[in-house]
């Protein structure tokens, strides 16, 4: 471009500008004489009284159900009367005025003011929650006495199946400083206001933002009695958006009933795409209790009860994987190729580490005689595995944990997932900063060592078995398209060779047949069961502990651990269990996934 | 004859420019008492504001374009270090990092980088001014969207459109190409629910809010309301000075600056805000005369986006108390309180007459 032309340019865009400067300068002007001619009159008489209000307008929360509409969470319309804490009420005198109407208990008293010293938008508080039919009729009947006390209706969370999925369901709680802080860096506290609670855990909190839906708001002009004159301008709420869960009810029921009183946790999933069929943490707690406001007797009962029924054992308690870490052992074998069959031991029901005297035990006294890896998995032979484990060494055998997903996050749609633990010499080193020992490695391939899991990492580590080349990500909520997507590169699939994982499951359903751990449970059923049991033991007193024979006892019995899948040949649930301190995972875990089993395959057949 | 030598370093000052300005500041001072309710401190601080910016108004009048040009990279540089240091030693107010303390004064680099922009864009074009080509204009859009991108972040989304669109000026009147500019807006236009999905969610509530105020009802959607409530009550000839009760009575945010034009309109009236427009159209009308009649692509360059700079921070100012806009929080330029705005604004009225008075220095 040469210059002139530059010049040239330069000048008719200058002025295409300018005329668009022009338009804008009349926009403007014509907006000042909107506002302060044609509308001088309302935004004067707005002024004089100066008056305008907004008032939010809660939207309803969005409900959570199980995959056939059964209702999980849901909102019930209740009455309250409130006060307005900037009058400053005198709560003894109001606690008279009611006595006809109501009675405000000493614990009504108690919640007003935690509310009332935790409350984060000024507005009114209640003093009594959940007024009948009768004493709504009452109140409203001689209303005029009471002109500082409101009677409001809201919409409150309720939970009806009480403490049965109160873990995933999750519930939800008053909003407090440490959620205000959390939402303002969201950016997204002014969609709060009207807002009373927020979901502190499970499906409530995971799917907060679906779930609580968007306030509107009224602007409403008063006078100086806050008489309402009229309102100005008014936008409606948005809704909160139903949740529909994968979960099966009547699966779930059946699940929590066949775990009895144990403590533990359970989850069944659909291998083929990673719906979560049905999700046991027990012991458990009615998530009823927070809605308003736990107080402060049910919350130390639940908080320091060394059940600990608060924690979401699926996702957050990490166990030693015992036993059930063995299929996944034997296939890291197999991708390097060693002590593929025939290849066998003789078991003589211990192992001498070569080079060493240290001696290694099987769980059987004597041993189990000729022992290929098939029959290793059957009937969970100690001896070869340690052998195994010490001639693949650690780093081979991570690499193929790591893949099923040991280790890392399952990333299941619920907050506080644990990660586990696929340990390694280096990780001792940073831990303890003490060298790896050959021993060490013996135990953790019959994974009793330092490597650890979640419940939730055992099912999709079993289901990555049976699928091997579909992502799977465990989910709770439905989904309309499922994501059922192919392994994309090499570098991601999970096994070289699918005759190796043949073998495992050749292995695994050996497991339900005669001679194998969990045998009793394939004696009485009408399909294959493959499984894998494990018992872990629960490690001694941690450095510093004291012990403290009352509590502990328990405590200290093993695990009990089983991976499951039916029907073997075509697989449409997988379940993994830990019932803690249950001893024997065959017999005690065993029959808890054979009655899920026969629930759900007598279901969807 | 002492005195004619002193009175000479005046000599390049545009009279009609400087009486315009003049006339804008006593209206700003007024108003900022009466908003303040006559806090002197207040009204002190604002008179050494000026009297800084007026300093530095004199001081670059009488600079040698020349040297403009030779030190605009320079201070794009050292503005670009402002800018970045407030991210590590800045302090925040009002929900974004933009101050730097400078323990006599606090400085906000983003306000500075409305002059620095177009000097180093005007350089680039300057420079290259024979082979311009859309090398250049990459360069250009280059140059742009550092500092713009880092104001984005602080997070001033506000200023940071604001420079952007400066800039952008300068690359139009620069002659991109008509097409390019229709094929750019075609391709965002239709990348935008891409671009969306990459925005983490406090980013999209951030923008959604900006859009559509009864996001926030509480906050900028109050103000907004209570701001027009404001202005609709000043009617045709206003409450009279200090009779704004709206003001008075403590309805409106940041009454001294973000929303003086609310105080002034309301106390002042349509006729008040007719007048203030016009001094502001006049103003621009004056800078847009001078640039067409400079003599070299930087000068033109210079003074035609110091003008829109100025504009566009005076008009989205008006049309954000006026309910047109959304409320950013942007300063009204030689009215609103404020050290750096008020020196910068009255910089960019020094450059533009240098320019003005020294056409014949670096004419092409």
């Amino acid at each position: 471009m040469d210059l002139y032309q530059f010049k040239y340019t330069f000048k008719k865009r200058l002025n295409f500008l300018l005329f668009l400067i022009i338009v804008i300068f009349i926009i403007v002007i014509i907006k000042f004489f909107y506002l302060q001619i044609i509308k001088f009159n309302t935004y004067s008489s707005l002024a004089k009284n100066n008056s305008v209000k907004i008032i939010p307008i809660a939207p309803i929360r969005g409900q959570i159900l199980d995959r056939n509409g059964e209702i999980l969470a849901a909102n019930k319309l209740i009455y309250t009367l409130e006060l307005d804490p900037k009058r400053k009420p005198n709560i003894d005198k109001i606690k008279q005025r009611l006595t006809n109407i109501v009675k405000i208990t000493k614990y009504d008293i108690k919640k007003y003011n935690k509310i009332l010293r935790e409350s984060h938008y000024s507005s009114t508080i209640p003093i009594k929650v959940n007024l009948s039919p009768v004493q709504v009729a009452n109140f409203v009947s001689s209303q005029y006495k009471y002109p500082d006390i409101t009677l409001k209706h809201k919409f409150s969370r309720t939970y009806p199946k009480q403490k049965s999925g109160a873990h995933f369901v999750g519930y939800i709680n008053r909003i407090n400083k440490s959620d205000i802080k959390r939402l303002k860096k969201l950016n997204n506290y002014q969609s709060y206001r009207g807002l009373d609670h927020i979901g502190k855990t499970g499906i409530e909190y995971f799917y907060e933002n679906k779930l609580h839906g968007t306030p509107g708001y009224k602007a409403i002009e008063v006078d100086a009695n806050n008489n309402v004159l009229r309102t100005i301008e008014t936008i409606a709420p948005k809704h909160g958006v139903d949740i529909y869960l994968n979960i099966d009810y009547k699966i779930q029921k059946v699940a929590e009933k066949a775990f009895g009183n144990y403590k533990g946790a359970m989850v069944a999933l659909d291998p083929n795409n990673g719906e979560i069929l049905a999700y046991v943490s027990k012991p458990s707690f009615n998530p009823n209790l927070f809605t308003n406001g736990i107080d402060e007797n049910n919350w130390r009962r639940l908080n320091d009860s060394i059940h600990k029924p608060l924690v979401n054992r699926v996702v957050s308690g990490v166990y030693p994987p015992g036993s059930t870490l063995k299929p996944f052992v034997a296939l890291a074998a197999l991708e390097n190729n060693i002590r593929r069959p025939p290849f066998s031991i003789m078991d003589k029901g211990f192992y001498n580490m070569p080079n060493q005297s240290k001696t290694f035990k099987d769980w059987k006294k004597g041993g189990h005689g000729e022992v290929d890896m098939i029959k290793a998995i059957a009937v969970s032979c100690d001896t070869f595995f340690y052998g195994l484990g010490v001639e693949l060494g650690i780093p081979k055998l991570n690499v193929v944990l790591q893949r099923f997903g040991f280790g890392s996050k399952t990333n299941i749609d619920l907050p506080n997932e644990k990660k586990g633990l696929v340990a390694s010499a280096k990780w001792k080193k940073n831990k303890y900063n003490k060298k790896w020992y050959q021993g060490e490695t013996a135990i953790t391939a019959i994974g009793q060592g330092y490597t650890q899991t979640t419940p939730i990492q055992l099912a999709l580590a079993t289901s990555k078995l049976i699928n091997p080349n579909t992502e799977i990500i465990p989910h709770l909520q439905k989904k309309n398209n499922l994501p059922n997507t192919e392994l994309s590169s090499n570098i991601k699939r999970l096994v070289s060779l699918n005759d190796n994982l043949d073998l495992i499951k050749k292995g695994m359903s050996l497991v339900t047949k005669e001679g194998g751990t969990a045998a009793f449970i394939g004696r009485t059923t009408e399909y294959n069961i493959s499984a894998k049991t494990g018992t872990a033991q629960v490690f001694g007193l941690k450095k510093g502990e004291v012990y403290d024979e009352e509590n502990l006892r328990d405590e200290l019995k093993d695990h009990a651990l089983i991976i499951a899948f039916a029907p073997s040949e075509n697989p449409k649930i997988v379940i993994a269990i830990v019932v803690e301190n249950g001893g024997h995972g065959g017999s005690t875990a065993g029959p808890i996934a054979k009655k899920v089993f026969d629930a759900y395959l007598a279901e969807n057949n | 004859m002492e005195m004619k030598k002193y009175l000479k370093i005046f000599e390049n000052i545009d009279r009609i420019l400087i009486a315009l300005i003049v006339f804008l500041l006593i209206i700003g001072l007024i108003t900022i008492s009466s908003a303040s309710q006559q806090n002197i401190s207040l009204l002190v601080g604002q008179l050494i504001n000026i009297s800084l910016g007026i300093i530095f108004l004199v001081f670059l009048s009488n600079i040698n374009p020349k040297q403009f040009i030779f030190y605009a990279p320079h201070i794009y540089i050292l503005s670009l270090i402002l800018l970045i240091s407030v991210s590590f030693f800045g302090f925040e107010s009002h929900g974004a990092k933009r101050w730097l303390n400078l323990f006599i004064f606090n400085l906000q680099p983003s306000e500075v980088i409305k002059i620095t922009i177009p000097l180093m864009l005007a350089w680039l074009y300057h420079r290259f001014q024979n082979t311009i080509n859309y090398k250049t204009h990459a360069m250009a859009f280059f140059i742009l969207a550092i500092p713009c991108s880092i104001i984005f972040k602080q997070p001033d989304l506000g200023t940071s459109i604001l420079i952007f669109i400066s800039g952008l000026i300068i690359i139009f009147l620069s002659g991109l190409s008509l097409k390019f500019i229709f094929a750019s807006i075609f391709s965002f236009s239709i990348s935008i629910p891409l671009l969306w999905s990459t925005l983490h969610l406090y980013q999209q509530n951030r923008i959604l809010s900006l859009f559509d105020p009864g996001r926030d009802p509480f906050g900028t959607g109050y103000h907004s309301i209570q701001s027009m409530i404001a202005i609709g009550s000043g009617g045709l000839l206003g409450k009279g000075w200090s009779y704004g009760s709206q003001t008075q009575l403590n309805f409106l945010p940041e009454t001294t600056t973000d929303f003086i034009f609310s105080v002034y309109g309301e106390e002042f009236g349509f006729v008040g805000v007719i007048g203030i427009l016009i001094i502001y159209f006049m103003i621009f009308y004056r800078c847009i005369n001078i640039a067409i009649n400079m003599q070299s692509t930087f000068s033109r360059l210079i003074t035609a986006t110091l003008a829109f700079t100025l504009f566009s921070s005076s008009i989205v100012n008006i049309a954000m108390v006026s309910g047109l806009l959304p409320i950013v929080g942007a300063p009204l330029p030689f009215i609103s309180y404020g050290g750096t705005s008020m020196v910068v604004s009255l910089s960019m009225i020094g450059i533009i007459m240098s320019l003005n008075s020294n056409k014949s220095l670096i004419a092409n």
